[in-house]
């Protein structure tokens, strides 16, 4: 494969910094993703996450076997045309689960992703309020709370409400939220020290506006890597917890449950287990790779396409 | 440097009270009543009513905090409902499986992590830089519990490919023939390490580049080392505090793997216990034993930010 030809990146307009509104935002979005395409690592990154919310809506309507189908004369069946992947050990369809549960992954992943970022703002703004004994109880909340992991979380929730999604989006979300309050601290507040937040507020703008139009633009680039990053991290704690029993329940379809349904028969049947590991892992590293090129793709300083006039001279 | 101790431990306290109040209260308060959870869904109310009584449940939920509190101060974790032994007792017999893994577990981490690191940085050709990178990212993606798995099937007793190692279960009397031992943590220990390694390896390469961009490395070449001198001597030298909090927090992030591959492996550990009281609802064993964790973190992230400031001379003058 020959290495992308830059040139065929749709051109940037010469002065996109400077365009404000919706369209400025879509044609800024669509350069970064062009940017992102370029290199091979965004290119794989965006592959991988398409077809992964390609086959979770494919897979509300269909899939190659029924889920609920199983055959006891044909356990834990090699891989043929009838079965993709084979068949685990109550005769089910590997491949038809394995797409089924793309689809609880991927809402788990939102899901957590929207949490920990609800989290983390709510933190952030009150790492930068002006209240002095907000502003100082909320980094010694998160310094002190930061140190427990995830999983006694979970195990914690789990108690009142037993194997539930909600366990792993509510424990994760908790956990990544505190992490992405603490990567963000120190652009937020640097940014609630500047001169135009000064200057803001002293034309009478009120702390949720100074908020909304200068804190979280500043820390949004930050938060939007590290979330991509908590969004792997998320896959593989659906898998742990699911594994232990305190996350996706028993019969719901998730990768989670099909990397541990197949465990109790390494012994005997150890191909069945190669295919969900397989699958977790591409997809958490996509996840990485897709938060390391957003970072390089977004930020004006690493790209200079999305500089506008200086970086993108006419020649 | 003894306000900034003195601060950092008054911290301390606090969570650690924070964590006893959230534990306590997320038994109670959530949904489901304890007493009933414990008995079982379908038990008569009888049975319920002999239980709530007999644990106290009946009674205000400060006193029964209070009680709790006492009991933990006096080392009284209270008794496992299955057995009837005291919670501390096994909690301290299973420490002796757990702690050892994870020490064995991190070793073999930083044995993998720092070294990897360091040459992911020194490497000079594109190619090897792009082999380095991918070995990290693949590295912390795989889920631990399939790394486990397939570890099991290469080396593992009975269907490994070179089957020369257990692949479960702990000798019966626990540390009685300590080769035995150590034996059957191996291969555990091998799929913590690599994990976590992956991580390590991450870390120490990021922490090593903000030294570099610092120009130190260029000026310690200038003084006539040679770059990997300068780079393992002075370079590492200087990542060493932000490093050390990485392992802090790496080992936040490892007891999550440490539960799966105890289960995996049939260790029973500190983790697999967790989860078999849980699914036992054993729910007092399991508010002692999610506290008693929950300090032991507590007390890592003390010790880290401690030695951190230690390590880092440039930090103790100014105290913010």
């Amino acid at each position: 494969m020959n290495r992308p030809d830059r040139r065929r990146v749709p051109e940037a307009p010469a002065r996109i910094a400077a365009e404000h509104g919706p369209r400025g935002r879509l044609r800024r979005a669509g350069v970064v993703v062009a940017s992102m395409w370029a290199h091979g690592a965004g290119r794989f990154a965006l592959v991988t996450l398409g077809l992964w919310i390609l086959v979770s809506l494919v897979s509300l309507f269909w899939t190659p076997r029924s889920l609920w189908e199983t055959n006891g004369y044909a356990v834990w069946a090699k891989p043929s045309a009838d079965h993709w992947l084979g068949t685990d050990g109550v005769g089910a369809d590997v491949f038809s689960w394995l797409m089924a549960g793309s689809r609880t992954d991927l809402v788990i992943v939102a899901l957590t992703v929207l949490v920990a970022l609800a989290i983390g703002l709510l933190l952030v703004a009150a790492m930068t309020s002006r209240a002095a004994a907000l502003a100082h109880g909320s980094v010694v909340l998160i310094d002190a709370l930061i140190s427990i992991p995830t999983v006694l979380i979970a195990l914690m929730l789990a108690v009142p409400l037993g194997a539930s999604v909600a366990v792993i989006v509510l424990a994760c979300g908790f956990g990544y939220g505190l992490n992405l309050a603490r990567v963000a601290r120190p652009s937020a507040m640097l940014a609630a020290r500047s001169m135009y937040v000064e200057s803001a507020r002293a034309d009478g703008a009120s702390a949720m506006r100074v908020f909304a139009t200068h804190i979280v633009p500043n820390v949004m680039p930050t938060l939007v890597v590290q979330c991509s990053l908590s969004a792997g991290t998320a896959v593989l704690a659906e898998a742990g917890l699911t594994y232990l029993g305190v996350g996706v329940p028993s019969g719901v379809p998730s990768w989670g449950h099909s990397l541990s349904t197949s465990v109790r028969f390494i012994n005997i049947y150890p191909l069945t287990v190669l295919w969900p590991g397989l699958l977790v892992t591409v997809v958490v590293v996509a996840l990485n790779l897709f938060g390391d090129a957003l970072r390089e793709a977004a930020d004006p300083l690493t790209n200079p396409r999305l500089r506008g006039d200086d970086g993108h001279r006419r020649r | 440097m003894i306000k900034y101790l003195a601060r950092r431990c008054a911290l301390f306290a606090l969570a650690l009270f924070v964590v006893s109040v959230v534990v306590f209260l997320a038994l109670r308060v959530l949904p489901g009543d304890l007493a009933t959870i414990m008995a079982g869904l379908n038990s008569p109310p009888e049975r319920v009513a002999a239980l709530r009584a007999e644990l106290g449940l009946d009674r205000p939920l400060a006193a029964q905090y209070g009680d709790w509190i006492a009991g933990l101060m006096r080392g009284d974790f209270g008794t496992t409902m299955l057995t009837g032994q005291p919670v501390a007792s096994v909690v301290g017999a299973r420490v002796q499986i757990t702690f050892p893994l994870i020490m064995l577990g991190l070793l073999i981490a930083l044995a993998l992590g720092v070294p990897l690191g360091c040459a992911s940085v020194m490497a000079r050709s594109a190619r090897a830089r792009g082999l380095y990178q991918a070995v990290a990212i693949v590295g912390g993606a795989v889920p631990a519990l399939w790394a486990g798995l397939v570890l099991i099937l290469l080396f593992g007793r009975g269907s490994g490919l070179l089957p020369i190692l257990p692949a479960s279960g702990f000798p019966q009397d626990g540390w009685g023939d300590p080769a035995q031992a150590a034996l059957a943590l191996v291969l555990p220990a091998v799929t913590v390490g690599v994990i976590v390694g992956a991580s390590i390896m991450r870390y120490t390469r990021s922490a090593l580049q903000s030294v570099a961009s610092t120009g130190a490395i260029e000026m310690a070449m200038a003084c006539g080392m040679t770059r990997r001198r300068a780079l393992t001597h002075v370079g590492l030298r200087l990542a060493m505090p932000q490093l050390v909090s990485v392992v802090g927090l790496t080992f936040a992030e490892m007891i999550t793997g440490v539960m799966v591959i105890e289960n995996l492996f049939a260790l029973p550990g500190i983790g697999s216990g967790l989860v078999d009281d849980l699914t036992h609802r054993d729910l007092i064993a399991v508010q002692s034993e999610l506290f008693m964790l929950a300090a032991f973190f507590l007390v890592i992230g003390l010790l880290v930010d401690l030695t951190h400031r230690a390590l880092d001379p440039r930090l103790g003058e100014d105290d913010e």
